[in-house]
C-alpha cells in the first residue's frame, strides 16, 4: 500500500475523527474570506469613501481576525493531534520511520486545508454578500451590492492559509520527533491532574484570586472619579493595575479559586456525594489544572468582545440621542431667522409642533454646588457663561414644573460633566448678571434637553420664573449672542424627506454671522446630524461586531470541541454508573450542572469583566447604557448557549451509548 | 427460597441470516445464600449470560426474577432503579471512578437515594472492617493496590445490601495472592452474611471457592458441581477434571 493510499483510506475510514477539524478548518476559511471579499467589494469601498477610515478600520480589524483563527486552527489542529496519538503511535510500533509518519500526517494536512480553504471560500464568498447587506442596513444606504470575486482576497485568504499549514506541519513534525513512544499512547491522560490533597498555598492562592478581581472592580468604578483617583498619578497607569489584577485574579480564580470552593463543598459531604457531585464537581476539580487556562483565555476574550462590541453599539445606539443633544429639535431656528421655514411647511401641508425660547445668559459658579471634597478640582474653571431660559418657555415641554421667585432649576445636566461632576441640589447660589448680583436657590437638577448645542455650548441650562428672567435682561449690559429659538418636531415623521429638502434650501435664510470669528452657522437639523454619526459610526460597530462574532464562534468551539473530548474521555465513568444502576436521567443531571459550569462560568464572568469595564467609561462613548450593552450580552448568551446545547447533545449520545 | 430464577433464556446476536445463537435456552436457580460459579470457554456465553441475568443486556427469548420480580417489561428507569437496589456488581477491571475516593466510590450507590447518613456510615465501617481497607478511606483508586482496588469494588457492590451479586471475573487482573485473599474475603462475606453472589470465572482456583459451579458449553449448560463437604482442595480437583472432559485444555485464552 503506498503512502498517499493509506492516508485516503485512514481518512476515510476515520471521518468521525476528522470532521471536527475539518469543521473548524471551513469555518476558519468562511470567515477569513468573507471579510477580505467584503473589504476588497467595489461597491461596499465606493459606500464608505463617505467615512474617511474605513479602509484602514477593515484592514486593522482583518489583522486581529488573523490572529483569532490562527490560534483558532492552532488550538482545534493540537487537539485533533492529541486523540490521534495512539494511531501515530502504531505507526510507529509497526515499524515506520518518524519521517514517514510525519509524511502521513503532512500529507494528510494538505488535503484537509486544500478541501477546507474550497469549500470555505465558496461559503465565505456567499456569506459575504449578506454581511455586505448587514453593513449597507446600518448605515442606512439604499444599495444593491454586487457579488464580485476579489483576487486580492482570494491571494490573501491563500497566503494566510498556506503560512498556517507550513506552521501546523512544522509543529506536528516537531512534535513527532520529540516524543517517545511510551508518552504517545498515553498524551490523552496528560492533561489530567493526579488528584491530590489540597494544600493551604492552594487555599491561599484561591482566596487572593477572588480578591484581585473584586479589587480591579472596584479600582475601575473609581477610574473616573476625580476625587479618589489621586492614588494612581495617571489614567494609564490606572488603567494597567485595573486590567492585571483582573486577568490575574481570573486566572487564580480558576487555577485555585473553583478547587477551593468545590473543596469546601465535598469536604463537608465527607463521602456522602450526590449524583450532581459525582457527575459535576468531581470531574470539574479533577480537570481544573488542566483547563484552567484555556477557560481563563476563554473568560478574558469573552470580556473583550462584549466589551468592545458594547462600547461601539453604546455609540452606534447613541447616535440618535447625541443627535438631539445637537439638535433637540427635529429642526431649529435661531434668533429668527428662517421663519419662512415654517411658512413653506404649512404650505406643502407637514403637521408640526413648535416651542419657542427667549434665551439669555448670566455667570454662574457652579462649583458651589459640588460637594465637598471636589470642590478644589473646580476652583479654577469656576465662572462660566450660562444659558438662561425663563419658566414659562420650559413649561412648554414640562407643563408641571412650578417655581418660586428667587427659585431656579438646572437642567441639561447630562453625559461626562454629570458622571464627572456630580452636583447636588437644594443649595443657594449666586449668579451675576452684568454688574448685578443675584441668589437662587437650586430646587432640582433634570436632564431635559432643550436648546441647541452651538447656544448651550454642552453646558447647562438655568430655568428661572419669568419675573427673574425679565430682571437678567434688564440688568445685562450687552446682548447675547443668541436671543430666541424655535424648536419645531414634525408630527408625522414619514414628512421628514419633504421637510429636510425645505430646511436644506433656506440653508442661506438661517445662517446667522458669529461675530467671535466673523464666521457664518448654519444649525444642522437633527436627521442630517444623526446620519452623519451613522456613517462614521456604522463601520466602526460593524467591524466590532465581526469580531466579536468571531471571538464568540472561536471561543463556543474550543469549548464545545473540549467538551467532546472530556465527554468521551468519561464514557468509562458513565458505563460504570450506569452498571450499577444510574439512570440516563440521573446521569444527564449531572451533566446540565456539568455544563452550566463549563460555560456558565466563563460567559458570567466574561459579562461581569465586560460589565465594569463598559460602566467605567461608556459615557465617553455615547449616552444610552442600558439598553445597548443589555441586547449585546443577552445576543452573547444567546449564541453562546447554543454551543452549550450542542455539547448538552453530545454528552446525551455518549450517555445513550455507554451501557 | 431462591433469589434467582431464570427459565429458557435464548440469546439470539444478528439479523436473521447472520443470527448467532448465544444462549440456547438455560435454566438457572439461585437459592438464598448460595456462592455460584460459572466457568466455560471462550465463546460459551459466559459473561451474556451475566449480562442477561443483571438487566444489562435483553434476553431474546425466556423469564428472569429475580426476589420474585420479573425483569421482562421494566423500563430503562425502573431497571436502574433495580440494579441499584437489588444488585451488587464486582468487574474485572474494578471499574472506580479515578475522581472519586476509596469512601465516596464506597457509597457511590446511596448518591441518588435517600438513605440516613448515619445509616450508610455504619454499614460502610462494618464492611470496610471485613475487607480490610478501613485504612485507605481518603485514598484515590491511583493510590492503591489492584487487591485494594478490587476489595473496594466489592465493598461498592455489598453496601446497598443487594438481594444478589454480581461478579465478573473479579480476580482476572490480579496476582494469586491478592486473588486468595480477594476470594477468601468473599467466601466470608457470603457464609457470615449469607449474600447470595454469582461469578464469572474461568480461574478453577478461583471457581473452588463457590458451594456450586455451573459449566457452560456453547450456550448450554453442560454440568454442575456442587461442592458439598469436600474440602477446598477435592473440589478444585474435581473442577479440573471436569474442565478437560469439557475440551480445552484447563484455561482458555
Amino acid at each position: 500500500m503506498t503512502l498517499s493510499r493509506l492516508v485516503f483510506r485512514s481518512m476515510r475510514k476515520n471521518v468521525k475523527q476528522y470532521y471536527l477539524y475539518f469543521f473548524a478548518l471551513i469555518f476558519s476559511v468562511t470567515l477569513c474570506f468573507s471579510f477580505t471579499t467584503l473589504q476588497y467589494n467595489p461597491s461596499v469601498v465606493e459606500a464608505l469613501k463617505l467615512s474617511g477610515t474605513a479602509s484602514a478600520g477593515f484592514s486593522a480589524a482583518s489583522y486581529i481576525l488573523y490572529v483569532i483563527i490562527t490560534l483558532f486552527v492552532l488550538y482545534a489542529s493540537q487537539l485533533f493531534m492529541k486523540r490521534r496519538s495512539k494511531e501515530i503511535g502504531l505507526y510507529q510500533l509497526i515499524g515506520m520511520t518518524k519521517g514517514l509518519v510525519v509524511r502521513l500526517i503532512a500529507l494528510e494536512n494538505i488535503v484537509l486545508f486544500i478541501l477546507a480553504v474550497g469549500i470555505g471560500m465558496i461559503l465565505g464568498f456567499l456569506s459575504s454578500r449578506l454581511f455586505a447587506m448587514v453593513l449597507m442596513k446600518m448605515l442606512e444606504i439604499d444599495l444593491v451590492i454586487r457579488l464580485s470575486f476579489s483576487q486580492e482576497a482570494f491571494k490573501q485568504s491563500v497566503i494566510i492559509f498556506a503560512i498556517l499549514l507550513v506552521v501546523i506541519i512544522l509543529q506536528l513534525g516537531w512534535m513527532v520527533r520529540r516524543v517517545s513512544l511510551l508518552s504517545l499512547f498515553s498524551a490523552t491522560k496528560q492533561a489530567d491532574e493526579r488528584v491530590k490533597r489540597f494544600s493551604i498555598f492552594q487555599s491561599v492562592m484561591g482566596l487572593v484570586g477572588l480578591l484581585l478581581i473584586a479589587f480591579g472592580y472596584y479600582q475601575s468604578t473609581e477610574l473616573f472619579n476625580v476625587e479618589k483617583s489621586s492614588l494612581f498619578k495617571s489614567l494609564f497607569l490606572h488603567m494597567i493595575v485595573i486590567l492585571g489584577s483582573t486577568m490575574l485574579g481570573t486566572f487564580l480564580f480558576f487555577r485555585y479559586s473553583v478547587s477551593l470552593i468545590m473543596n469546601m463543598i465535598r469536604a463537608k459531604k465527607s463521602g456522602h456525594l450526590k449524583v450532581t457531585d459525582v457527575m459535576a464537581v468531581t470531574p470539574i476539580m479533577h480537570r481544573m489544572k488542566g483547563n484552567s487556562k484555556s477557560l481563563t483565555l476563554i473568560t478574558l476574550l469573552t470580556g473583550l468582545a462584549v466589551g468592545i462590541m458594547s462600547l461601539s453599539y453604546i455609540s452606534y445606539y447613541s447616535s440618535g440621542t447625541s443627535a438631539r443633544q445637537v439638535s433637540p429639535y427635529d429642526y431649529i431656528l435661531l434668533n429668527n431667522q428662517g421663519t419662512e421655514f415654517i411658512e413653506e411647511l404649512q404650505h406643502a401641508g407637514i403637521e408640526f409642533e413648535q416651542d419657542t425660547y427667549q434665551i439669555s445668559n448670566v455667570m454662574l459658579d457652579i462649583s458651589e454646588l459640588v460637594s465637598g471634597q471636589l470642590q478644589e478640582f473646580t476652583l479654577n474653571a469656576a465662572e462660566s457663561e450660562t444659558t438662561v431660559v425663563p419658566l414659562s418657555d420650559f413649561q412648554q415641554i414640562e407643563p408641571n414644573v412650578k417655581l418660586e421667585n428667587g427659585d431656579a432649576i438646572i437642567t441639561s445636566y447630562v453625559n461626562v460633566l454629570a458622571e464627572v461632576l456630580p452636583i447636588q441640589a437644594g443649595r443657594d447660589i449666586i449668579v451675576n448678571a452684568g454688574e448685578t448680583e443675584v441668589s437662587l436657590y437650586i430646587k432640582d437638577i433634570r436632564e431635559d434637553n432643550l436648546l441647541s448645542s452651538r447656544v448651550a455650548y454642552g453646558s447647562p441650562i438655568l430655568i428661572v420664573t419669568d419675573e427673574m428672567f425679565e430682571k437678567i435682561q434688564l440688568e445685562k449690559n450687552e446682548e447675547p449672542e443668541f436671543t430666541s429659538q424655535i424648536g419645531i418636531d414634525l408630527v408625522d415623521k414619514q414628512d421628514t424627506e419633504k421637510a429636510e429638502e425645505i430646511y436644506k434650501s433656506l440653508a442661506d435664510e438661517r445662517s446667522i454671522l458669529m461675530e467671535e470669528n466673523d464666521q457664518s452657522f448654519i444649525q444642522r437639523s437633527y436627521e442630517e446630524v444623526r446620519k452623519a454619526n451613522i456613517t462614521s459610526l456604522g463601520l466602526t460597530i460593524f467591524v466590532t461586531a465581526f469580531l466579536g462574532l468571531a471571538f464568540l464562534l472561536t471561543t463556543g468551539s474550543i469549548l464545545y470541541f473540549k467538551q467532546m473530548a472530556e465527554a468521551e474521555d468519561e464514557r468509562e465513568s458513565y458505563k460504570i454508573l450506569r452498571k450499577i444502576g444510574f439512570s440516563t436521567n440521573d446521569l444527564m443531571k449531572g451533566i446540565y450542572a456539568k455544563q452550566a459550569f463549563n460555560f456558565g462560568v466563563p460567559l458570567a464572568i466574561g459579562l461581569l469583566h465586560s460589565y465594569f469595564a463598559v460602566k467605567s467609561g461608556w459615557f465617553l462613548f455615547g449616552s444610552e447604557l442600558a439598553a445597548p450593552l443589555v441586547i449585546t450580552m443577552t445576543l452573547y448568551v444567546i449564541m453562546y448557549g447554543v454551543f452549550a446545547i450542542l455539547s448538552i447533545q453530545y454528552y446525551k449520545k455518549v450517555v445513550r451509548e455507554s451501557l | 427460597m431462591s433469589v434467582l430464577v431464570g427459565r429458557k433464556i435464548r440469546k439470539v446476536y444478528g439479523k436473521k441470516s447472520t443470527a448467532q445463537e448465544v444462549l440456547k435456552g438455560i435454566d438457572i436457580e439461585v437459592g438464598k445464600g448460595e456462592f455460584v460459579g460459572i466457568m466455560g470457554p471462550s465463546g460459551s456465553g459466559k459473561t451474556t449470560l451475566l449480562n442477561v441475568l443483571c438487566s444489562i443486556d435483553h434476553p431474546t427469548e425466556g423469564v428472569i426474577e429475580i426476589n420474585g420480580q420479573s425483569l421482562r417489561g421494566m423500563k430503562e428507569k425502573e431497571l436502574a432503579k433495580f440494579r441499584r437496589e437489588q444488585l451488587g456488581f464486582i468487574f474485572q477491571d474494578y471499574n472506580l471512578l479515578d475522581t472519586l475516593t476509596v469512601k465516596e466510590n464506597i457509597l457511590l450507590p446511596f448518591s441518588i437515594s435517600k438513605q440516613p447518613r448515619a445509616v450508610a456510615e455504619s454499614r460502610l465501617k462494618e464492611l470496610v472492617a471485613l475487607l480490610g481497607i478501613s485504612d485507605i478511606l481518603n485514598k484515590y483508586p491511583n493510590e492503591i493496590s489492584g487487591g485494594q482496588k478490587q476489595r473496594t469494588s466489592a465493598a461498592r457492590a455489598l453496601i446497598t445490601n443487594p438481594a444478589l451479586v454480581f461478579a465478573d471475573e473479579p480476580t482476572g487482573a490480579l496476582d494469586s495472592k491478592s486473588a486468595t485473599a480477594l476470594l477468601t474475603n468473599l467466601e466470608k462475606i457470603n457464609q457470615q452474611k449469607s449474600a447470595t453472589i454469582m461469578m464469572v470465572t474461568h480461574d478453577s482456583v478461583a471457581a473452588s471457592f463457590c458451594s456450586r459451579v455451573l459449566f457452560l458449553k456453547d450456550g448450554a449448560i453442560y454440568t454442575e458441581l456442587y461442592k458439598g463437604d469436600k474440602t477446598r482442595q477435592q473440589f478444585f480437583q474435581q473442577i479440573m477434571s471436569t474442565q478437560s472432559v469439557l475440551g480445552g485444555d484447563g484455561y482458555d485464552a
